[in-house]
């Protein structure tokens, strides 16, 4: 018995060794690669973001192409190796549905729209394949366009974060809903902000964080952080200008094996020709003081750049969408501020490709691909693609 | 200091150069002039003035989708002016454009772009130009200095000015107009140079004006020579800030024009014109160049006796932005640092005009324009295809109208000063 508990002791403690890298942090599950499994196709419109509900997918739509608009949610059967088309919503009015969130406490779909008349568009989730009006929500704060609507829970309550497009000589603004009754949205919050967008905002544990842009990423207490902030009154906590600026999205990891809240990941969305070229790195800002965020690492993709986030905090493992760069999964575990000499920038940052940080590549390999979003669920990565649908990756 | 700054200060002090220049006692009597009112030469003080309209229909085929499209209405309305002052030593140049009245939804012409229409040409705005100029000399040199809103000197002259009616694509990118500016021009024997800052913002609508609080944020300088009489070879440079968006959040523009032009005769009679121009703008977002849209345009027109025949080939790149429910609009003002793609407009077109007799003062000169136009994209894969956008990939634009004009017009538009004379 005691042999058997020594032997099983020597075998955990290989076990961790195997999988730290000798500074004590621990290595995520192995990912050897994104393997396509298939494409749901979408070829009359612009394929935007993505968001998955059980076993069904939706998908936004963007621009014109050629002459028909991006007005149309796509909502896909994904049990399947290939995403199959299920139905489709029109949004009346609309050019751009950029940003979607299915919620399943109230079962809500949760549709931005953009330029003019900007509302956000809720759907009842009871039947997921063919979700059905409850109600389109526009205010004074919300006509210049919703570029992105954020919903999540603060304190047990609903609320949606809208992102309002600035237009005109008006400028950008964070609106904020009460969706506590789907059916009749109520404003508590509103304001200017951004340089000049607010393009995406990320909410947990009763703290806001938004993506300014040129003035970069700020904190904000609504609940959580212990200054009397509340979504009807945010409170400003820190904020942090990343490298480049041009923020453009926000994820705060935590770190499923160790409990850790140090870092938050900002995408920069910098020039690109949509359809055939993008720049924009990920930044990995240390958010452990945050009344004083500090970028500390970086991944760079070159001729590409990154767009929205999923990630994986149970395996550790971040996964963008990188426009014509494809599907991108980083090791995310551990200390991401601490790097030998050899794997730190210029200015001190470390470089996650150079700390040996990418893990796989997605849709590198077959015809022009720009993605837009994805969403990883269980051991499948959902991609959606600009020029082509939404794809489906098997997680190896 | 950041570099345009350092940019501005220098055009500054170029400026202030030219202005000491105006400011030296005047040697001769004679007067420098304005080419607007060269017919006024030798009186002290003289007004001119003169009133224009383009009565038009427009058709494209196809225009968005396979469909063909047909519109008419009043383009180009504008009251012109220009006054020479205190013996030659001053003079106003105005231009009021009515366009905002007669042209909101823009002009149907294919390939055009800028200030939140594609497809059309925007409105220009009501007060097109008013600019005040002094002028002095010393020795053979003259000088000028000018300020107001209008053009700053770099490119060629508006197209309003030349043979067609419809504007060549590349208007953003051999013109910078109806900002508010300062320019010194210095004019000795067959050279005359220019230094001119502004304000970098395009307006956002008819009666927008200048941004002035950016003035000074944007700077031109252009340089021309005239090798015989009747023609002038220039080249000029700009330094745009964020023309795109009024809060000075969008990309900036470095701009280059490199033309050579001649004219005899003047507007209305017989005449002999050609220009042959390179255009060049390049956007940068943080220093590094994020665009680059090219132009190469070629036109020319014969007129004797009333008759005039007018060509024009043209090869330019166009920005593709995000159109809205309107698919002749895109988002406007933007700070945005993403395209939708380039497109090259190749197109040509040829006019037909005939000059009717007079009716008392007003003059009347019935047209015809055709262009044929052959858009393709650039950047591959291409978000924007033409041929599926517009539904063919050979588009027809189709106009036929009568241009009407009282009293004395513009003979050129886009210079001042000293540098309106010579090779006109």
């Amino acid at each position: 018995m005691t042999q058997r508990r020594s032997f099983t002791a020597l075998a955990a403690l290989a076990l961790v060794a195997a999988c730290s890298d000798g500074n004590g942090n621990v290595k995520p599950k192995a990912i050897s690669s994104l393997s396509t499994l298939g494409l749901g196709a979408v070829t009359e419109r612009f394929t935007a973001e993505v968001n998955v509900y059980g076993n069904y997918a939706y998908t936004t739509t963007w621009g014109n192409r050629a002459s028909v608009r991006g007005n149309a949610v796509k909502i896909w059967d994904i049990s399947g190796t290939v995403p199959l088309l299920v139905d489709s919503l029109i949004v009346t009015g609309a050019t751009t549905l950029g940003d979607v969130q299915a919620v399943g406490d109230p079962k809500i779909l949760v549709v931005a729209t953009e330029v003019a008349g900007g509302s956000i568009v809720i759907y009842d989730l009871t039947t997921p394949a063919h979700p059905t009006l409850i109600t389109r929500y526009s205010s004074a704060n919300t006509t210049n366009g919703v570029h992105t609507a954020e919903v999540q829970r603060v304190n047990g309550v609903l609320y949606g974060f809208l992102c309002i497009d600035p237009s005109g000589g008006a400028p950008a603004r964070l609106t904020i809903v009460d969706l506590t009754t789907p059916s009749a949205p109520r404003e508590v919050f509103s304001q200017p902000m951004g340089n000049p967008y607010v393009h995406d905002t990320y909410v947990r544990d009763g703290i806001l964080f938004t993506a300014l842009w040129k003035d970069g990423m700020k904190i904000w207490d609504i609940g959580g952080g212990g200054k009397g902030g509340s979504p009807s009154s945010p409170v400003a906590i820190g904020a942090a200008r990343t490298v480049g600026g041009e923020v453009h999205n926000i994820y705060w990891y935590h770190d499923a094996s160790n409990g850790s809240k140090q870092f938050a990941f900002v995408g920069e969305e910098g020039q690109g020709t949509i359809g055939s070229a993008a720049s924009g790195d990920v930044h990995v800002v240390d958010v452990s003081n945050m009344a004083a965020p500090r970028e500390v690492a970086f991944y760079h993709v070159a001729g590409a750049g990154t767009h929205n986030f999923s990630v994986d905090e149970t395996n550790g493992v971040l996964y963008a969408a990188f426009y014509n760069g494809g599907v991108r999964a980083l090791n995310v575990r551990g200390d991401l501020g601490t790097c030998a000499a050899s794997a730190k920038a210029a200015d001190g940052r470390c470089d996650l490709t150079k700390m040996g940080r990418e893990l796989a590549q997605g849709l590198q390999s077959g015809a022009p691909v720009y993605v837009w979003g994805v969403q990883r669920v269980g051991s499948f990565v959902y991609a959606s693609d600009m020029l082509n649908g939404l794809w489906k990756l098997r997680v190896q | 200091m950041p570099c345009w700054r350092a940019r501005s200060a220098a055009v500054a002090v170029a400026v202030a150069c030219v202005l000491s220049l105006v400011a030296a006692p005047v040697r001769a009597q004679e007067p420098v002039h304005d080419m607007g009112a060269m017919n006024e030469r030798g009186a002290s003080t003289s007004v001119s003035l003169g009133a224009q309209a383009v009565a038009l229909v427009t058709s494209a085929r196809p225009a968005i989708a396979g469909g063909a499209l047909t519109e008419g209405y009043l383009t180009q309305p504008a009251i012109m002016g220009s006054a020479r002052l205190f013996g030659g030593r001053a003079s106003i140049v105005g231009t009021l454009m009515l366009e905002g009245v007669t042209l909101r939804r823009g002009e149907l012409n294919t390939g055009m772009y800028g200030e939140g229409f594609v497809d059309r040409r925007h409105p220009h705005t009501y007060v097109h130009e008013l600019v005040g100029t002094l002028y002095g000399s010393a020795g053979a040199a003259r000088g000028s200095l000018s300020f107001g809103r209008g053009y700053v000197p770099f490119g060629t002259d508006d197209p309003m000015m030349r043979p067609f009616v419809s504007f060549p694509v590349n208007h953003h990118l051999s013109q910078v107009l109806e900002r508010l500016v300062a320019a010194g021009a210095l004019r000795l024997s067959r050279v005359t140079l220019e230094a001119g800052t502004f304000n970098g913002d395009e307006p956002i609508g008819p009666g927008s004006p200048p941004n002035v609080r950016r003035f000074g944020d944007s700077w031109a300088v252009r340089a021309t020579v005239n090798p015989r009489a009747h023609a002038d070879l220039s080249a000029s440079y700009a330094d745009v800030a964020s023309p795109e968006d009024r809060a000075g959040n969008g990309l900036r523009q470095k701009k280059y024009n490199l033309a050579a032009r001649y004219h005899d005769g003047d507007m209305t009679g017989d005449r002999r014109y050609a220009l042959l121009e390179w255009s060049m703008s390049d956007e940068y977002n943080r220093g590094s160049r994020a665009f680059r849209f090219t132009s190469v345009l070629g036109e020319g027109e014969m007129r004797r006796h009333g008759v005039a025949v007018a060509l024009r080939i043209e090869s330019t790149v166009r920005p593709e932005e995000e159109r809205l429910l309107d698919l002749y609009r895109v988002i406007f003002p933007t700070a945005d640092v993403q395209l939708q793609g380039r497109t090259r407009f190749s197109i040509a077109s040829v006019a037909l005009k005939r000059e009717l007799p007079a009716l008392g003062p007003l003059g009347a000169e019935p047209f015809l324009e055709v262009s044929a136009i052959a858009p393709a994209a650039v950047d591959r894969p291409a978000v924007f295809v033409p041929r599926d956008f517009y539904g063919a990939s050979r588009i027809w634009n189709l106009s036929a109208g009568v241009r009407l004009a009282v009293g004395a017009m513009h003979q050129r538009m886009g210079r001042y000063g000293v540098a309106r004379e010579g090779g006109h």
